[in-house]
């Protein structure tokens, strides 16, 4: 556990070294005001369910640019050896780097607390709808992250990391405009699949098991896959 | 210490270490010598742990790298080709780092620190940032960290490469020091450094040992390679006299004047082939003037045996 804390602590710091952290938390800051007065503004409604959507949205693409360095990185630069020639093992580091990684996104996420006060100063929101809806937004940014360090232990390259990140959550998240076309036991698949159909029950205030199975188990199931992506060494 | 038994490595269809065997005992610096590609660095990486064998098992301390990779690495410290860095770090804060990450005590992490600062020369950078650093610099932070836990084996993989002459023999010097506790091993391509840090060297060539033994065995086992001669007589009896010697051939030859002659003459056997040479110049009338066995140096023998 202590060894999982100061890969955490060293995740977090080389995240807050990098000059590519703060252009992402600017334009992340910037965009979400830009839209949350324009939301505001449009529908005169006390509700930040559209402002929920649209972070999910904007994590798509900020996401992998966060996580494409996290092994890609150490692999290219040499200090993967460095880490793995230490008593550490793949799961500790892999844990710990989600762990510091998630701890700069809820950083990221953080100023946008700020939409609940203005609205709570203003009018008289529905509390637990705003609250599980940013809830349900950190959730699926931790799911992003993970597919993110999954993409990241696949190879040397920050640019194919990324990419590779936003072909699998570009299918993630744009398979619910592909619903008209299918019916059927399909249909359900794509329902299952889409990360919008999650993201919604969250934004109304309903947090249902099914909906926290599937970010959970996604979670797990790639941070498994990037524990044996590094003891397996297949960058190699 | 160390023992690797029958270590095969391939990637792919390609065979980068074939049946490697030896034993490294405690306290003994051995250098790994070979051309690049010959399979130093992969035996080094299967040595830590990092890459497993696809036949044959390493045990350090008795216990087999790859059942035991946690307690394995407590006890070895490694630095790769490339210095592990972080460039944005400070060299203080990543050998803290490196301290944290290779389970030094919290109380102890402060004067090891400290320690590996003093030793490699590095105390004036302590606080500069490592992208900030010259080569030679970023090669010693790379061993302080290799060395902050205090191991009991030390893998090192070319650990003078970029320093400057004073920077090489003070680091020389430091794993001098280091071995007289330690098993220190350690390839490099520099000769001499083998020459005068190793007790014992193992040349490994397309993924073979071809010689493996203590500096002076090697040396005296095929360190012979000839005799240069300064003689005085007849050119033509000269000549008779080498021919009449067993194993001797003359690949040299200046007049100094007169009858005067140098001669360089290669061996393809023992000192015997000398005695035999004055005995047949004596009976040639041929006078010595000067006698002089050529001994190969570790350069000479490593060309040779990788031509």
């Amino acid at each position: 556990m202590n060894k999982i804390l100061i890969i955490t602590k060293h995740e977090l710091f080389a995240c807050l070294r990098s000059p590519l952290a703060y252009i992402v938390l600017m334009v992340t800051t910037v965009v979400f005001n830009i839209f949350f007065f324009m939301i505001i503004d449009q529908n005169r409604e006390a509700s930040l369910r559209e402002v929920f959507l649209v972070m999910e949205f904007m994590f798509v693409f900020l996401v992998p640019l966060v996580t494409m360095r996290i092994f890609a990185q150490e692999k290219s630069s040499g200090t993967m050896e460095f880490l793995l020639t230490t008593p550490t093992s793949a799961g500790t580091l892999v844990m710990g780097k989600y762990l510091g990684t998630l701890a700069f996104f809820s950083l990221m996420l953080a100023p946008a607390f700020v939409y609940y006060l203005i609205i709570e100063c203003f009018s008289s929101p529905d509390r637990a709808a705003i609250l599980t809806g940013y809830f349900g937004v950190w959730l699926e940014g931790a799911m992003f992250l993970a597919v993110g360090i999954l993409t990241s232990s696949w190879t040397k390259s920050q640019t194919m990391a990324a990419l590779t990140s936003y072909a699998i959550l570009f299918f993630l998240y744009f398979s619910m405009s592909f619903i008209s076309y299918v019916s059927g036991p399909m249909e359900q698949a794509v329902r299952h699949i889409a990360t919008l159909s999650h993201l919604e029950n969250f934004a109304v205030g309903v947090i249902t098991t099914a909906d926290m199975i599937y970010y959970v188990s996604i979670i797990v199931f790639c941070l498994y896959l990037t524990r044996l992506s590094i003891t397996t060494r297949i960058w190699q | 210490m160390v023992r690797i038994q029958n270590i095969s490595k391939y990637f792919g269809h390609a065979c980068v270490l074939s049946d490697i065997s030896c034993h490294i005992r405690q306290g003994e610096i051995i250098g790994f010598l070979g051309q690049n590609g010959a399979g130093k660095t992969t035996l080094m990486r299967i040595l830590t742990g990092y890459l497993p064998a696809s036949v044959g098992r390493v045990e350090v301390d008795g216990q087999d790298v790859q059942k035991y990779p946690l307690a394995i690495r407590r006890k070895i410290g490694y630095l790769p080709e490339v210095p592990p860095l972080y460039p944005n770090m400070t060299v203080t804060e990543y050998l803290r780092l490196a301290a944290e990450l290779k389970d030094v005590p919290p109380k102890q992490i402060r004067p090891q620190v400290d320690r590996v600062l003093a030793d490699c020369h590095i105390t004036d950078v302590s606080r500069k940032i490592i992208a900030t650093l010259s080569m030679g610099y970023r090669q010693r932070v790379g061993l302080a960290q290799a060395i902050i836990n205090d191991p009991r084996v030390l893998i090192l993989d070319e650990p003078t490469k970029g320093l400057d002459p004073i920077q090489n023999l003070q680091v020389r010097d430091l794993i001098k020091n280091l071995g007289n506790k330690r098993t220190v091993i350690l390839s490099t391509h520099v000769l001499s450094e083998i020459e005068q840090i190793a007790h014992r060297v193992l040349i490994i060539r397309d993924g073979k040992i071809i010689k493996d033994g203590s500096l002076s065995h090697i040396l005296s086992s095929c360190g012979h390679r000839g005799v240069q001669l300064r003689v005085k007589g007849e050119y033509g009896m000269i000549e008779k006299a080498i021919r009449a010697t067993h194993g001797l051939n003359a690949v040299g030859r200046v007049c100094l004047g007169g009858d005067l002659y140098y001669l360089d003459l290669e061996a393809s056997d023992q000192l015997s082939n000398y005695n035999e040479l004055a005995l047949q110049l004596n009976s040639h009338s041929v006078e010595i003037l000067e006698i002089k066995e050529k001994k190969k140096g570790l350069e000479d023998i490593f060309i040779e045996l990788n031509k």
